[in-house]
């Protein structure tokens, strides 16, 4: 997916993408001969597409073989509600809504004729940590064609972050632009969408570096 | 010589009173707080520095909007006499400011709960186009232009970057120590006042029929209630359902604080009432049925003219004059301004 570029959903729906942002939390790789532990860290990577140095991160690895990452899209409840955060969470980098306190999980903006706001603006902000309306997801992504990778030293795992829209609008609720143009505020609505960008990352590429 | 000598010791007084402890003085009478400044230490120069940024209008987009535009001490940090507060570009906000005060026993903030964090509350009045209207990184921008702001971060935080976090902190500090809880009625519980006849009359009245929501001594439990409000169409505002999704919670609003009653009118959440007596003919005789009126309220509560007058009586003893007239909590620029009358009605 490449910001300002035409698409065409399955449906035959044209849109561009002008901005694309989603938290990554608490990434680390996925072995595939031993279990992966994860210690309680709390770590976020805001991903914005528009900045390229946000869209790929660097993991710590042990010796093992591993067949791609896991991580949550979004942030845990358990860190949605402590108050003045910095760093990847500080309020300022336009994530967190104000009057419904919260991170969203991702925000999707751009544009399509179908849409059925002004400007032809479609807008999906996804978020909501509170049950039964999380858009919190453990997500499992493997590499493409499920290739093992095998780490023979601690070298670092280096992950770029891919996404492929059709899965989002062809996911489980089926998103018709000139239907779901828009969608800003937490809710039901937020949850499903949220559930179509679960298949949304494919095409996972790992490299190693010293 | 002379003029040197007083310099130093000016220096010397004023570093003991910035290093001042600045203790969070829990009320007797009170529960213990949510928020205890656990990983925000309150100092004396973080309150200044949050004090200072509560009344710098230059947080909003045009300058015109300070926080204390709309939370105005001598109203016990609500708008005065105004059902909706004045904001960016001539516009109104869509609810009544409430006061300000005992915040740090607020688990959940705003009359819909949707604010999670006594921290993250200034963000709602920043960011919204009706309110303030600014952007975050505009007001840190102005922060670090100017001379005194970054020696002010400095001094609290031990070094002067300026990012939406610390503004956050310093203003919680000067927020969460807002604590009014030495009305008349705070005096006659601790044993250094007694009620006239009237006030005495009123508060059995009140603990009979008002009490199980506005429970002492916060006078609210925090809990969201359809109090039988019709809804206004041209706001639409329905309340908590906003927040959870769930219809169940359609028009509940937060049970607000009856600290300072005399002092936050108007009331309700869309300030549709101006006066206390019209407030308790709504509970006498102008509930709304509806599938989410709170039981309690189907038969309404009667109140008498009897009643009022007391219940009045009553709630004039939750007036905290000394919170209204403390210099720490004023404009630090200006001082303690002219306050507006006390309104009975």
């Amino acid at each position: 997916m490449q910001l300002n570029k035409k698409y065409r959903n399955p449906f035959g729906e044209i849109y561009e993408i002008s901005r694309f942002r989603l938290y990554i939390g608490n990434i680390r790789p996925a072995y595939t001969d031993k279990e992966t532990k994860l210690k309680k860290s709390s770590s976020y990577q805001l991903v914005d597409f528009s900045d390229s140095t946000t869209t790929y991160m660097e993991l710590p690895a042990t010796t093992g073989t591993c067949n791609g990452v896991e991580f949550e899209l979004g942030v845990d409840s358990a860190d949605q509600n402590h108050g003045a955060q910095s760093g990847q969470l500080d309020p300022s980098k336009g994530m967190f809504w104000t009057w419904n306190s919260g991170y969203q999980s991702f925000r999707i903006e751009g544009y399509s004729p179908f849409s059925n706001q002004p400007a032809h603006i479609i807008a999906y902000h996804i978020g909501g940590y509170r049950y039964p309306f999380s858009t919190v997801w453990k997500i499992k992504m493997n590499t493409t064609n499920d290739e093992v990778f095998k780490i023979t030293n601690d070298y670092k795992i280096i992950v770029e972050v891919p996404v492929e829209l059709d899965y989002f609008f062809d996911g489980p609720t089926p998103l018709h632009i000139k239907d779901i143009s828009s969608c800003t505020t937490p809710g039901e609505m937020s949850r499903k969408i949220s559930e179509n960008f679960i298949g949304s990352f494919t095409g996972l590429v790992l490299t190693s570096a010293p | 010589m002379k003029f040197f000598r007083t310099i130093i010791l000016i220096g010397i007084f004023g570093f003991i009173w910035i290093n001042t402890p600045f203790p969070f003085q829990i009320p007797k009478n009170f529960p213990p707080p949510v928020y205890s400044f656990q990983k925000n230490p309150l100092t004396k120069r973080g309150f200044e520095l949050g004090r200072k940024l509560f009344y710098d209008g230059r947080l909003s987009k045009d300058g015109n909007f300070p926080c204390s535009s709309c939370h105005q001490q001598f109203a016990a940090f609500a708008t005065y006499e105004h059902r909706l507060s004045h904001g960016f570009n001539n516009q109104f906000s869509f609810r009544n400011a409430p006061g300000l005060f005992n915040l740090a026993w607020e688990r959940e903030l705003n009359w819909d709960g949707g604010v999670n964090h006594i921290e993250v509350q200034p963000l709602a009045p920043l960011l919204d186009p009706h309110e303030m209207a600014e952007d975050l990184n505009q007001i840190i921008g102005k922060l670090k232009k100017d001379k005194l702001y970054p020696i002010l971060f400095n001094q609290v935080f031990g070094s002067p970057e300026i990012n939406s976090q610390r503004v956050l902190k310093a203003l919680t500090q000067f927020t969460a120590s807002l604590i009014s809880a030495n009305a008349k009625y705070d005096q006659v519980k601790n044993g250094t006042a007694r009620y006239n006849q009237y006030e005495q009359k009123g508060y059995e009245i009140f603990q009979m029929k008002c009490a199980r929501c506005h429970t002492e001594p916060l006078f609210t439990d925090f809990s969201y209630r359809n109090t039988g409000l019709s809804l206004d169409t041209t706001i639409n505002d329905y309340g908590r359902m906003r927040i959870t999704g769930k219809k169940e919670d359609s028009l509940k609003f937060r049970v607000p604080s009856l600290r300072n009653i005399f002092l936050t009118n108007p009331y309700g959440h869309d300030g549709r009432f101006s006066t206390i007596s019209e407030v308790l003919e709504h509970y006498n005789n102008g509930i709304i049925p509806g599938p989410t009126l709170d039981s309690s309220l189907r038969n309404g509560i009667p109140i008498s003219d009897n009643d009022r007058f007391y219940l009045i009586s009553f709630l004039g003893t939750l007036t905290d004059s000394g919170f209204i007239k403390n210099p720490l909590y004023s404009d630090p620029e200006t001082g303690i301004q002219n306050y507006a009358p006390v309104d009975r009605h």
